[in-house]
């Protein structure tokens, strides 16, 4: 499978995507600037140490940020969180080399997932406690119309 | 009942974009079927808000990639089945007779669709047949169906829940007609996609996209959506006119439609804010 055919298959059978009902956690990534978010859901196994035995995603989003949904809840499958911790960091590390629109969908992502572990951790000391929501700092607007 | 709607909703889907795969006279019945099960959606709809329950636009995902159209047939076939199951969950006989009906006879005329090979809708080559483009109009392109297939979808569903929640009957026209051209749009690009070899379903809609409080803001944004989809189209059509003069034209046409729709909402914020 080429790189563009990879992309392709994501387009157009998006991976983990949907709500989850019976979910342990969820974390919100948010765009203020154009009111795009990404919802990401996790159901947890608890062991030695937490893993993500279930993920899926939902985007009020473009096209890329679904792909990077796609991409990144299929990396965090079955991972434990202080992988998953270490996938955030590897994502958010990578975005200067992206196009400012392109960097703020992947943003957006790893932050809903950043955000789904810090809501299940919380939880684990206030059952109640309320979905965390991160806002992405990257600047989405492509170059040529900042010109 | 609810997930008898969430059937008959991924029963739909699984039909339209069946019918977007075919290049056979089996694409026009597969779209009245299509049709058939979007209104069966909007009577289930209707008892929804009648009995006051709530409900939701939530599905799974709808497979679609096959490479011989029998094999979607055969899956419509057993969702059908499925959904007939429930129907006893549908406390309204009238709607459960009709709905049967419908999907009996539906049920017989799908066995009798000839076979065909829809393996290129999938295919991802993205090559539009006999039109040269570059790579960068093709990455466009590919771009556009997949941000406007899902828009369409997104509309139609917005507009869907907007009329059966009002019993307003001028929003209701506007929303109706809107609801129409939206299929359109969806119908023109579903085809492209499958010509193109990208053909996917597109994704569920989060909750909040339709259950909005605030519709004047709703419309408002959604006149800013057409403006940019006007742009997106204005440059679709400069990039591929050098190769495509049928192409240009269709979206030059599509661009013009989106000014109806602009003015149709324009209408309906005119009427709110009159109110």
């Amino acid at each position: 499978m080429t790189a563009n055919a990879h992309l392709m298959e994501h387009m157009m059978n998006p991976k983990n995507y949907g709500d989850m009902p019976e979910n342990d956690a969820i974390g919100i990534g948010k765009n203020p600037q154009n009111g795009e978010k990404v919802a990401i859901y996790l159901k947890v196994k608890e062991g030695d140490e937490p893993v993500i035995d279930d993920i899926s995603f939902q985007a009020i989003g473009c096209t890329t940020t679904v792909v990077s949904g796609s991409i990144i809840t299929s990396e965090a499958r079955d991972i434990t969180f202080s992988r998953a911790e270490e996938l955030i960091s590897v994502t958010l590390g990578m975005l200067d080399k992206l196009p400012p629109e392109d960097a703020a969908c992947s943003e957006m992502v790893a932050l809903a997932l950043k955000a789904a572990l810090d809501t299940y951790a919380e939880r684990q000391k206030d059952k109640d406690f309320p979905v965390i929501s991160y806002i992405i700092k990257t600047d989405c607007t492509p170059k040529e119309e900042e010109e | 009942m609810k997930i008898l709607f969430k059937e008959v909703h991924e029963l739909w889907l699984a039909t339209q974009f069946t019918g977007f795969m075919s290049k056979t006279q089996s694409r026009p019945e597969l779209y009245e079927y299509a049709n058939i099960f979007f209104k069966h959606l909007t009577w289930l709809e209707n008892d929804f808000v009648k009995n006051e329950i709530s409900y939701d636009y939530n599905v799974n995902h709808v497979p679609i990639k096959v490479t011989h159209i029998s094999h979607m047939i055969n899956n419509i076939i057993a969702r059908i089945i499925a959904v007939e199951e429930k129907l006893k969950s549908c406390k309204d006989g009238d709607i459960t007779f009709r709905m049967q009906s419908d999907l009996t006879y539906i049920k017989s005329a799908l066995e009798k669709l000839p076979e065909e090979e829809v393996a290129p809708a999938f295919d991802t080559k993205r090559v539009y047949p006999n039109v040269e483009l570059s790579e960068e109009a093709r990455d466009a392109l590919t771009l556009f169906l997949f941000e406007e297939s899902y828009k369409e979808y997104e509309l139609i569903m917005v507009y869907n829940y907007s009329k059966a929640n009002s019993n307003d009957a001028f929003l209701n026209r506007i929303f109706q007609i809107l609801i129409d051209e939206s299929f359109f749009h969806l119908r023109s690009f579903g085809q492209m996609m499958a010509d193109m070899g990208i053909l996917g379903v597109p994704r569920s809609l989060m909750e909040e996209i339709y259950k909005f409080d605030d519709l004047e803001q709703f419309l408002k944004d959604g006149i800013q959506e057409e403006i940019g989809a006007k742009e997106e189209c204005k440059k679709l059509a400069a990039a591929v006119s050098d190769s495509s003069e049928h192409f240009a034209s269709f979206f030059t046409f599509i661009n013009n439609q989106e000014n109806y729709h602009i003015a149709l909402m324009e209408e309906a914020l005119a009427y709110i804010n009159s109110k």
